[in-house]
């Protein structure tokens, strides 16, 4: 599996298609509390995880699941964490629960990269 | 060459980018290219900072909110220049009226081209910005525009320079290319 995060609008999925080859019918844009692995690259992390909040579920235990299903995937996520703590509750369980989920991708991860103003910096 | 300077508020990006473009003019002509339109005394101050903080270094401020190129009309383009900051003119040109929220577009775009344009023409530039793309936050329509805006001129800023840098509480990351020496 490849890990890619970095911040809002900064290339992590043109980095993605270029760097593993993958056409836009391979990306998936997650919005909900469910993936389709089925997709080879799944993009935006972080919304799956604000709607496990938003609905009382772990995003980790979701991808302990399910981790047969993206052992060869490519998964991106933005680096929401580093920003001031919020002041509403469910932002800021979805800024610890990010977090926490790329530490666990990131140890599950064959690749590490975060992507800066459209540069690649290899993190593994 | 050119140079990209970016990083959090208050880390250190803007000392870094003086001295910098003083080493690169090489004891040669260097411009501070001022992009701040001051609104209120909380600008003022801030600029007045600045201007202390590199009195002596022997910087010309050349004062351009908008339209970057016209500058090159108002210096030698073998000098060195410190552009100080890519969001402040970004902010100049999507806000053309400072006292409405109505956004330009077009010309927050045709900022980014010619803010490639301006550091390819001259001989040296350090351009500084900011990263504000880290926040967990639902921001509004404008706000959004503005970050989207500001990432779509660093992106191309950082694909132009020789040199990309972060700040991070005054240390520095190598992106791209070597730390200008």
């Amino acid at each position: 599996m490849n890990l890619i995060i970095g911040g809002a609008y900064q290339g992590k999925l043109d980095f993605a298609k270029a760097a593993y080859h993958y056409q836009s019918e391979d990306v998936f844009i997650c919005s909900g509390s469910e993936i389709d692995f089925s997709a080879g690259c799944i993009d935006h992390v972080e919304e799956f995880v604000l709607a496990c909040v938003k609905e009382g579920k772990n995003p980790i235990t979701y991808f302990e699941d399910h981790r047969d299903d993206w052992r060869n995937s490519t998964l991106i996520c933005q680096d929401i964490f580093c920003g001031v703590v919020p002041l509403g509750a469910d932002m800021r369980a979805w800024r610890q629960n990010t977090g926490r989920l790329c530490q666990y991708l990131s140890k599950e991860a064959a690749h590490v990269s975060r992507i800066f103003c459209g540069l690649e910096q290899k993190l593994k | 060459m050119i140079v990209f300077i970016t990083g959090g508020a208050k880390n250190g990006k803007s000392s870094l980018a003086q001295d910098l473009a003083v080493a690169l003019s090489n004891g040669g002509t260097h411009y501070y290219v001022a992009t701040m339109i001051p609104s209120d005394d909380e600008d003022l101050e801030r600029i007045r900072r600045h201007r202390d903080d590199r009195a002596g270094m022997g910087f010309e401020t050349i004062e351009c909110g908008k339209n970057i190129l016209t500058c090159l009309d108002r210096a030698d383009r073998n000098g060195s220049f410190l552009l100080d900051s890519a969001t402040a003119l970004l902010l100049n040109e999507l806000f053309p009226d400072p006292t409405s929220c109505e956004m330009d577009v077009d010309a927050a775009y045709r900022c980014g081209d010619e803010l490639v344009a301006f550091a390819k023409s001259v001989a040296n530039i350090v351009i500084v910005s900011d990263y504000i793309y880290s926040d967990a936050e639902r921001y509004d329509e404008v706000t959004e525009t503005y970050r989207r805006c500001l990432a779509t001129i660093d992106r191309k800023l950082a694909a132009v320079s020789d040199t990309v840098l972060e700040v991070a509480s005054g240390n520095i990351i190598v992106h791209k290319g070597a730390f200008p020496a």
